[in-house]
């Protein structure tokens, strides 16, 4: 009985053996792939303009890049917008989608299924077919050339509603019927119940938007024209344009300024984004 | 006050928002798509026909190729994250193939814009490997350019979703087939991703819809002719002030988007009956 049932196996595993060995050659070879473009921004950035074709494992290390490109435009004035922005952005999405998505989740009303397809809609539209409009709509309020004027199109958003929205159905409603009977008001309920089981949601909801609007390019290139108002994007589009003579090793330097505080954030919190996704259930 | 009244209410700050900056400038934008000097036609249509019919094919070739590959490097990678017997490897590709979903487009344009170049380090690593001399060496700053720069920053996003997926399919299943010899491809190909099927359109229409909307990497990579319709959408308005067309341009996106979107919610309506 045991040699029979070994018999069959020893031929498969020698097959295994070689396919393992072959899938794990390729999984080394798609990751290094993966990475060297943002490992060879990162060589350039870091070394003198002479190392930026050629690899020696040697070479000096230098941050004379980061300092050229500092000086060369300014980068401080662009991160301070493009924080601003990111802030309004993310604190106007919690406090619109918030109250949305808890209408969405427990409330019925005339029309919630129309206003819930309207608000899914927002995910498939293309943002760029609203441009030109969004643009009148800035010019007639008088907002042009301002951080507000970037933000206000995000502000509701489609998917941090129907994220929340699927979070906050999945609270019980036994806890929701006992912080009504202690006497808590609707909106007490979001605030002491909905809202603090919902945290690891909105962690990963605010690492995606601003992620979103870190990278945003084309709205605030379109609704922008000054130095005091563009994000970190435009301004690096601004100072790389190809016919500006800027080494390329500078210009790695300033993009991976740009992503930096992304990938810190990315290197803090990626536990929390993943969940976020697994969490989301989209279907 | 009603409970049904005080949902309209809780509703109504973001429905403000969303009427005032989606729905009606959506309506405006079809409209105005179809306004000329003379009232309404189709002017505006025939013009970015007339001057962009390439650059919306090579749009939607573009995003449809870079589409494809997104999937099979999605499944590949979800694929090899699930049934991987190497940890180290996994805990590697794990690690790396997360980083560019953090990285935005404008650097992903320009990170590849140095490294695709003519004498970018990509050439230069084929050189110094002896695969080609340096007189072989081509630009990819082309159609080639935008769709590495897309499958390379898009991948991660639609990997994370199917990865998810993945996991939570019954491991039960796979073992089960494991045991009666069945190769890591086959369970792969015949049991996980049908079952991640859904999971793995969504990623793809959504992504589809993102390459739809990028500008910085086209302008980036390959701002000659042909380029991509965002490109041209925001010449139009930039050096024309020419929004009838640049609406016109921006409805002909949309109808892409909208047909992938419309085959996606076909597919999910006969799966559920």
């Amino acid at each position: 009985m045991t040699a029979a049932a070994d018999a069959p196996a020893r031929p498969r595993r020698r097959r295994f053996d070689l396919d393992r060995t072959l899938n794990t050659l390729a999984a080394w070879v798609l990751a290094l792939m993966w990475i060297l473009p943002l490992a060879f921004a990162i060589w350039t950035a870091i070394h003198p303009s002479a190392y930026e074709a050629r690899f020696e494992l040697l070479a000096p290390l230098t941050f004379e890049n980061f300092e050229k490109a500092w000086g060369a435009a300014p980068f401080a004035r662009y991160f301070l917008n493009t924080f601003m922005l990111v802030t309004l952005i993310l604190a106007g999405q919690f406090l619109l989608c918030t109250l949305a998505a808890y209408a969405f989740a427990r409330f019925t009303f005339p029309g919630r299924s129309i206003l819930f397809t309207l608000v899914l809609l927002q995910l498939l539209v293309m943002p760029d077919i609203l441009i030109v409009e969004n643009y009148k709509t800035m010019r007639i309020l008088g907002l042009v050339d301002t951080i507000p004027a970037i933000a206000l199109p995000y502000i509701a958003s489609g998917f941090g509603i129907f994220l929340l929205r699927q979070t906050f159905m999945t609270v019980p409603r036994e806890l929701d019927e006992a912080a009504r009977i202690e006497g808590s008001s609707i909106l007490g309920i979001l605030w002491r119940v909905y809202i603090p089981l919902a945290k690891p949601t909105y962690l990963a909801y605010g690492l995606v938007s601003v992620s979103h609007h870190w990278n945003n390019f084309l709205w605030p290139l379109i609704v922008t024209n000054s130095v005091d108002t563009r994000p970190v994007t435009v301004g690096l589009s601004v100072f790389s344009a190809i016919d500006s003579g800027i080494e390329w090793s500078v210009i790695n330097a300033a993009t991976l300024m740009t992503s930096g505080p992304l990938l810190i954030a990315f290197l803090l919190f990626q536990r929390q984004f993943v969940q976020s996704f697994m969490r989301a259930g989209i279907k | 006050m009603p409970r049904r009244l005080l949902g309209l209410l809780l509703v109504l700050p973001a429905l403000t928002v969303i009427l005032f900056l989606f729905v009606l400038p959506l309506a405006l934008s079809v409209v105005g798509a179809f306004e000329t000097e003379a009232g309404y036609g189709l002017d505006n249509f025939t013009k970015s026909f007339a001057l962009y019919s390439s650059d919306i094919l090579f749009t939607v070739v573009i995003v449809g190729l870079s589409t494809c590959l997104i999937g099979l490097f999605s499944i590949a990678i979800g694929g090899y994250l699930t049934l991987g017997e190497n940890p180290r490897a996994v805990a590697i590709l794990r690690w790396l193939y997360r980083w560019p979903l953090f990285i935005p487009f404008i650097v992903v344009g320009q990170v590849l814009r140095t490294f695709l170049a003519k004498n970018g380090l990509m050439n230069n690593i084929l050189v110094g490997a002896g695969l080609i001399t340096p007189l072989q060496a081509v630009s990819f700053l082309d159609w080639r350019g935008i769709v590495i720069a897309f499958v390379w920053k898009q991948t991660p996003f639609v990997t994370l979703l199917l990865a998810g997926a993945m996991a939570s399919v019954d491991r039960g299943t796979i073992e089960a087939a494991r045991n009666l010899g069945a190769s890591r491809l086959r369970i792969l190909i015949e049991i996980l991703v049908p079952q991640v099927a859904t999971t793995l359109m969504v990623g793809l229409v959504l992504s589809f819809v993102t390459m739809m909307s990028v500008l910085s990497v086209p302008l980036m990579i390959n701002a000659q002719s042909p380029t991509m319709l965002t490109a041209d959408i925001a010449f139009r308005i930039n050096a024309y002030g020419d929004y009838g067309v640049a609406n016109a341009l921006g409805l002909i996106s949309l109808a892409a988007t909208a047909c992938v979107a419309w085959f996606y919610l076909r597919q999910s309506m006969k799966e559920r009956g």
